[in-house]
């Protein structure tokens, strides 16, 4: 590989990586509050992406629009993916953990439940919006906009990036300027306490289920922006960014960051190494290897709390 | 006291057993209606595929039925396989249990015929499959005896994308991926031997379907300084991926074969599927001039223009039917297997018959080239190649 070569797909690279970071975020805020791995947070994106697509043919952008209605288009697109991630998520809580949690269900009920509302979502998905699968419209011409170590960055790129960072910079002063933060902070630190001294638990649990449905939903549009929207497309996206939560270390945020941009880059560069059908096998080995030599993840903290 | 028990429970068992046998012989068989089965991917990633083919059957079966002289009464049945493998036998039991089915079209994928064919093969059921392509299933060591090949396979298919790329478009480096599906790796490996048989350097990747960013894929086709590129998968893929291509700034020639072939490649890959050069053994039911009536009855029935292997299927099940109609509706599932096997019928969009492997007799692969947002015919893609 030229050097040329490596700065092309690690800007690639960081690119995808910052999508699944932000899909990331979703499992690490959930499991931060619940310790629950919430395996529905995959249907979370893909219905954001089909939010985003019912938006976009709503208003239909028709045949390349101009430069400042396409502006228009890409937030009507990212609203409507917001708002389907937000309220999936929601109503993922309060139809399928609240019921849990006020009877006191053992973990193991939460994960399985996790599985049967994923599997339920994405077979309902199939059966409203069809099991074919759907492009997003054109919201504006795609082209090269500048270039970055000769890697030229293209729209639809530069969106997905920006995005993804201004999300996870908004979300990063949300937990630990505001009031909301830091209510999920002392949740996840200790609920029962927490609960004493008078925070209001199911509140902090359902908003924190919404913050993670509008981030999903959100990279779900995007994906969408990047690839197409099908009812099976939350699987493999999902599965990747879990293991990049793990990878940075479950429960903490900025790990979850790290984790999502470590696994792109490295999904991207196995491409021109060994070859699209090893990119899976090479995030996971990195998965394996992390947690060989650091079992709590890169920024994760001591596994198993007292009590 | 344990055997007690057991026998008590084998007793009921045993009777009920009895007599769902006696009910399920009761109403097969011998009725006034026989059922014609298609079995494809009706849902799944590849619906559009399958309900080509799906029309296309129901479309025979129907103009049998108001002819009225088969003597029975013709029923259409969907299998759903979802162009899936794992989920194949099942759909192939469900047809072989139901007794008045004597005939399949289909499985219409390759991968799902591997699996369903040992099936069908033990139940005696033949299946007519108007699409799928990959060499090795009319293999005899493979003893599917009841499969039977309604399309050229893909040695030539791959052997016409190799062809073409030699001799017309004097490629000299192809970037060759295949999907990872007994379909795409079984094209792929032709074409790759065809290429280099014709002197052309190949660079071979395999990109599994559903990979959820093409954009590395397209950088490193466009990196390999490739001047012609083969997808050989469907088209759920091929579209984004053709997305990333336009991107990345790659402006050498692309082909695919016929798991692209299909308005649905256009329509998810938009402005990028310009250009791309598509094969397929099947010919344009809307361009040739033996299929113009067929077209009509087509559009007016489901509401839309026939595609890819819809005239195939139509064919394929009028086939069936002509054997059932010359043994007036007495019919049972070897015997017609074997008839079949044997016929030769002269179909609207060609000549089918098999030799003693089910394989199909003919060669013929047609070329197509996406222009103007729409699937050109261009043509015998060896008489194109001259």
């Amino acid at each position: 590989m030229s050097l040329q070569e490596f700065w092309d797909y690690l800007v690639l690279g960081v690119m995808l990586g910052s999508l699944y970071a932000v899909i990331a975020i979703g499992y690490t805020l959930v499991y931060g509050v619940l310790q629950l791995i919430n395996f529905a947070h995959s249907e979370v994106f893909m219905l954001g992406a089909y939010g985003s697509l019912i938006v976009l043919q709503l208003v239909n952008p028709g045949d390349t629009p101009s430069a400042l209605a396409s502006i228009g288009f890409v937030a009507l697109a990212m609203a409507g993916s917001a708002l389907f991630g937000g309220v999936t998520a929601y109503g993922l809580e309060k139809v399928a953990y609240r019921p849990l949690r006020r009877r006191g269900a053992p973990r193991l009920i939460f994960l399985i439940t996790a599985i049967g509302a994923s599997f339920f979502l994405y077979n309902l998905a199939g059966k409203l919006f069809g099991r074919d699968p759907m492009t997003l419209p054109e919201m504006y011409e795609n082209r090269n906009v500048f270039s970055l170590f000769g890697a030229g960055v293209n729209i639809t790129q530069l969106l997905q990036f920006v995005t993804a960072v201004v999300m996870m910079i908004g979300l990063d002063l949300l937990v630990t300027k505001t009031k909301l933060g830091k209510g999920i902070r002392a949740v996840a630190q200790d609920a029962e306490v927490a609960s004493l001294m008078g925070v209001d638990i199911d509140r902090v649990i359902s908003r924190t289920f919404i913050i993670g449905g509008v981030l999903g939903g959100v990279a779900g549009f995007l994906f969408a922006n990047l690839n197409q929207v099908s009812y099976t497309m939350g699987f493999i996206p999902g599965i990747t960014a879990f293991a990049a939560a793990v990878v940075g270390g479950i429960g903490n945020i900025r790990g979850a960051m790290a984790g999502g941009v470590l696994i792109g880059v490295v999904e991207t560069m196995t491409v021109p190494l060994l070859g699209d059908e090893w990119r899976s096998v090479s995030a996971m080995v990195v998965l394996i290897l992390v947690l060989m030599f650091r079992p709590m993840g890169i920024l994760g903290k001591q596994v198993g709390r007292a009590a | 006291m344990l055997n007690k028990t057991i026998v008590k429970l084998a007793i009921p068992l045993a009777v009920g057993a009895l007599a769902l046998t006696a009910c399920s012989s009761d109403s097969g068989g011998g009725g006034d209606t026989l059922k014609i089965a298609f079995q494809g991917p009706l849902s799944g990633d590849n619906v559009a595929l399958g309900e080509n083919m799906q029309n296309g059957v129901k479309l025979a079966i129907d103009q049998a039925n108001a002819k009225g002289d088969l003597g029975v009464k013709l029923e259409y049945v969907a299998a759903d396989d979802q162009g899936l493998p794992d989920k194949a036998t099942a759909a192939a039991q469900k047809v072989i249990d139901d007794e008045s089915i004597v005939a399949v079209v289909g499985p219409a994928f390759s991968g799902p015929t591997n699996t369903s064919s040992p099936l069908y093969t033990e139940a005696g059921m033949v299946t007519v499959s108007p699409s799928a392509t990959n060499p090795t299933l009319t293999d005899p060591k493979n003893g599917f005896k009841s499969l039977l090949r309604g399309v050229p396979n893909d040695n030539q298919q791959g052997a016409a994308m190799a062809t073409y790329y030699a001799k017309k478009l004097k490629a000299k480096k192809v970037y060759l991926i295949d999907d990872k599906t007994d379909y795409g790796t079984g094209l792929a490996g032709v074409a790759e031997k065809g290429l280099k048989d014709a002197g052309i350097q190949v660079v071979r990747k395999a990109v599994p379907q559903k990979t959820p960013d093409y954009s590395a894929t397209a950088k490193d086709v466009v990196n390999s300084k490739a001047d012609a590129l083969i997808y050989a998968g469907y088209y759920q893929d091929a579209a984004p991926f053709a997305k990333k291509l336009k991107d990345a700034g790659y402006k050498g020639a692309a082909i695919s074969g016929d798991g692209t072939n299909d308005a649905k490649f256009i329509e998810l890959a938009g402005d990028a599927s310009e250009g791309w050069f598509l094969t397929c053994p099947c010919t344009d039911a809307t361009v040739e001039a033996g299929t113009k009536k067929f077209t009509a009855d087509y559009q007016k029935a489901f509401n839309r223009a026939p595609g890819t292997y819809s005239a195939e299927a139509y064919d394929i099940a009028n086939m069936i039917i002509e054997q059932i109609r010359a043994k007036k509706g007495d019919v049972e599932r070897e015997a017609l297997r074997d008839a079949l096997a044997k016929a030769t019928y002269k179909g609207l969009t060609k000549s089918f018959s098999f030799d003693e492997n089910g394989e199909f007799k003919g060669t013929d692969v047609y070329l197509y080239q996406v222009k103007g947002g729409k699937i050109g015919y261009l043509g015998n893609v060896n008489q194109l190649a001259g």
